[in-house]
């Protein structure tokens, strides 16, 4: 049976057409994928969804019945639950509190409210005690409790944005028995993802919106990965492959790290070499970059200790942090403002800053990284998730650093602005800069490092060289192998 | 310049602002034929020019994603120890300077625990008001300190080419305080703490330093203050200066500047100084009851912020 249907549904903003007369629809117990490029207008479809935007045109029904959705109110109404990329449950509070949150009235009854959530948990399946607080939870965690909150709401459409983002291996695999788990009792789930793989393993259906148009909608079976990528794309893209410089190049340095939960390790780097770190979230991976920035544990490079960011920054080594919204960029900020944020000695004399030169070191990196729009007066708040992330890199770059540590320098970042990155870190290797490339994205380590150090438990447990396997690869990182 | 503004809701958000204050304007001259007059608007301004002083510090800690509750207490200190060097026989120079050393002092003690201790600077400059009223009460054992030399008295009553010195040193204050703001590196690192101070500390910014002037900065401003009032009233004393910080923070969020850091600039914040001085006077020539002013100057306060608020939301 079909939940939902929408028929050309039209949204503009300004003069911008984010949606133009899309069609979607959701039959019960489906997995339907949503694909696109950012900006391809997929959140922009399921904000109409949600009742966060009103359409300018078309028509939704729900369960045959016409509707409209002027709030999420009403969408809730309608059986239709939004999990964000962000979470929104409140940590201070418990599970239990926390999935029946919008129906505690008058004076809360805790025994009830108890027993309704550990009831609610067994019939999912989940194993998460609904006592425990929101933030012991594993973000993989909080993100199951999401789901369970949306199915005690009575949710026939779940719509997951991005749910696996910020989950390790295993916790994808919880998370898509969930899935498996609601689709059989007829929920109809809408799946938005960059990670085709998963699209692959759980989808029924695959939908691809283009530039805000609908490209087409396919039953997966009949698909293979590169036919959707070229849906995505309009043209044919193979795989990133970094073409590797000789070996014997000169030495750059040594980094000897160790921290709570990471086993003292150090990596020579040779100019222009690029070091993959993989390792599932937990691993110990992330903490790498952490700890050669100064910023917590002990970081040395060439046996002088690293003890703040500012150091760091002062001898060369310079972060790309994972998170570009949180640690990267200043949102308000004009382009330009952020580019220079970490050399505004150098665009100054005796403290005061020149504008011109302000503005042509913004000019030359947005040149370089083709960052679109190409205005450096514009605030980064308003630029795409890719192109926001070459800021940050370009801040980063604007030091001149002999060293980079990127940090999942391309999570969240579309198709077509990941492989400007791409070109830009093999760039970077060829002007002899080392980099140090941490990232839970197996093909981004094989088509970048000139090899790769495999994190598990919090030690390094095995080095691999080119050329690599992905297999082999993702074998040593789940652990097994 | 700095933050861009390419939206033009952020444009209209900021002109409104002017366009409140001349609607304001044109309404008060229309009931009554005092209020425009070249007598009058000095008079505002004069009146204005301790407030707009204060709130100019204020602004940049506010932009820095603070907050200093402090600055009434503190200018009663910086008040009644200046004063007291003046009467004690001293170069009126020493006396000023006493007053804007102990003001950088009390300003560096905030910002230390601030920056350094990582104490809320609610809590630190709660703690300030309390501690700075009662220095100020103690040093003086409660009397008021009157008597000032020339000089001091020149600051809060004197006249150049025409205009109150008040004011001279309201104008001045306020481009040093844009010009830090918007042309130094320093000011551009207030505004990346403020909008995201892990970001800051990420690009190497010195963000503990940086949080620690702007404490400096404003306990400065607060000193400056207290020597223009000292010199107005040719006394000093250690009740001056109750409720002036909130009169500064309401300057300051009236102006535009955005209570979460990162956002703002002192030229709003007079006009914030401006749209409040303006209402004052304009009740007074109406005479509007004292208890009523107090309403009012809520209302427009809460106002202000309401429209910002919408604005916000529409970009």
């Amino acid at each position: 049976m079909t939940l939902l249907t929408m028929r050309g549904i039209e949204k503009s903003f300004g003069s911008f057409r984010a949606l133009k007369g899309v069609d979607f629809d959701l039959a019960d117990g489906e997995v339907h994928a949503l694909v696109g490029e950012n900006g391809a207008g997929k959140s922009t479809l399921m904000k109409v969804l949600s009742g966060v935007l009103r359409p300018d045109g078309g028509a939704i029904t729900v369960q045959d019945r016409p509707v409209t959705l002027n709030g999420v109110a009403d969408a809730r109404g309608c059986g239709i639950v939004m999990v964000y990329q962000e979470l929104a449950l409140v940590p201070s509070l418990t599970v239990a509190e926390n999935l029946f949150l919008g129906d505690l009235h008058g004076i809360v009854r805790y025994g009830p409210l108890r027993r309704r959530a550990t009831q609610l948990m067994t019939d999912i399946g989940l194993d998460i005690d609904p006592g425990r607080e929101v933030s012991v939870l594993s973000i993989g965690e909080q993100q199951l409790v999401e789901i369970a909150g949306a199915l005690a709401r009575k949710g026939r459409i779940l719509v997951l944005d991005e749910p696996t983002a910020a989950l390790s291996a295993a916790e994808t695999d919880r998370l898509f028995a969930l899935i498996e788990r609601v689709r059989r009792e007829g929920v109809g789930v809408v799946y938005i993802s960059h990670r085709l793989e998963e699209v692959f393993r759980i989808a029924d259906r695959v939908t691809v919106l283009r530039d805000g148009e609908l490209v087409g909608t396919r039953s997966v079976p009949e698909l293979a990965p590169g036919d959707v990528v070229r849906m995505m794309v309009g043209r044919d893209v193979r795989q990133y492959q970094r073409a590797r410089q000789e070996d014997g190049a000169g030495v750059l340095g040594t980094f000897r790290f160790s921290a709570d939960g990471l086993e003292a390790h150090e990596i020579a780097l040779r100019r222009g070499e690029i070091v993959g770190l993989a390792g599932v979230v937990g691993s110990g991976r992330s903490r790498v970059a952490e700890t050669l920035f100064g910023l917590g544990g002990a970081g040395a490079w060439n046996d002088q200790p690293i003890r703040s960011p500012r150091e760091a920054i002062r001898r060369g080594i310079m972060l790309v942090p994972a998170d570009r919204k949180t640690q990267g960029l200043v949102l308000e900020l004009a382009i330009r403002n952020n580019l220079s944020l970490a050399t505004l000695a150098k665009i100054s004399r005796l403290g005061v800053l020149d504008f011109r030169s302000e503005e042509a070191q913004a000019r030359g990196w947005i040149e370089r990284l083709s960052v679109r729009p190409p205005q450096p007066a514009k605030p980064v708040v308003e630029l795409s998730g890719g192109n926001q992330q070459k800021i940050v890199i370009g801040k980063a770059l604007a030091i001149e650093p002999k060293v980079l540590l990127l940090d999942e320098p391309t999570r969240g970042v579309d198709v077509g602005a990941r492989a400007e990155i791409y070109d830009v870190i093999a760039e970077l290797s060829g002007e002899g800069i080392g980099v140090l490339l941490s990232s839970s994205d197996t093909e981004e380590l094989i088509g970048l490092a000139d090899r790769i150090l495999v994190f598990r438990e919090g030690r390094v447990t095995a080095e691999l060289a080119a050329p690599f396997r992905n297999e082999e690869l993702v074998a040593h990182v789940t652990g097994a192998l | 310049m700095l933050p861009a503004r390419s939206d033009w809701t952020a444009l209209l958000g900021r002109f409104g602002l002017v366009l409140a204050l001349i609607a304001l304007i044109i309404a008060l001259s229309l009931q009554s034929d005092r209020f425009l007059t070249y007598s009058n608007i000095i008079n505002i301004l004069r009146q204005i020019s301790i407030n707009a002083i204060i709130a100019c510090g204020m602004t940049m800690v506010i932009i820095g994603r603070g907050i200093d509750l402090s600055v009434g207490s503190l200018l009663a200190f910086t008040g009644v120890v200046g004063a007291s060097i003046a009467v004690a026989g001293a170069s009126p120079w020493l006396a000023i300077a006493g007053a804007l050393g102990l003001g950088l002092l009390l300003g560096l003690w905030n910002g230390a625990f601030v920056a350094y201790a990582g104490i809320a600077p609610f809590v630190v400059t709660l703690a300030g008001l309390t501690m700075y009223r009662g220095g100020a009460l103690a040093y003086t054992e409660g009397r008021p300190i009157s008597g000032m030399p020339d000089l001091i008295q020149y600051l809060g009553y004197g006249d150049f080419i025409g205009i109150p010195v008040p004011i001279w040193i309201m104008v001045g204050f306020l481009l040093l305080s844009h010009f830090i703001l918007r042309h130094t590196s320093l000011g551009r690192a207030i505004y990346a703490i403020g909008g995201n101070e892990e970001a800051a500390r990420l690009s190497g910014l010195p963000v503990r330093r940086v949080k620690l002037f702007t404490y400096a900065y404003c306990g400065v401003a607060a000193a400056l203050a207290s020597m223009v009032l000292t010199g107005r009233l040719n006394s000093a004393q250690p009740s001056a200066g109750v409720m002036f910080e909130l009169d500064a923070i309401a300057a300051v969020v009236v102006g535009g500047t955005s209570l979460f850091g990162g956002r703002g600039g002192v030229f709003g914040t007079l006009v914030g100084a401006l749209i409040i001085g303006v209402i004052n006077n304009g009740m007074n020539i109406l005479d509007v009851p004292s208890f009523y002013q107090q309403i009012v100057k809520g209302g427009v306060i809460l106002t202000a912020l309401v429209i910002e608020r919408l604005v916000a939301m529409r970009r």
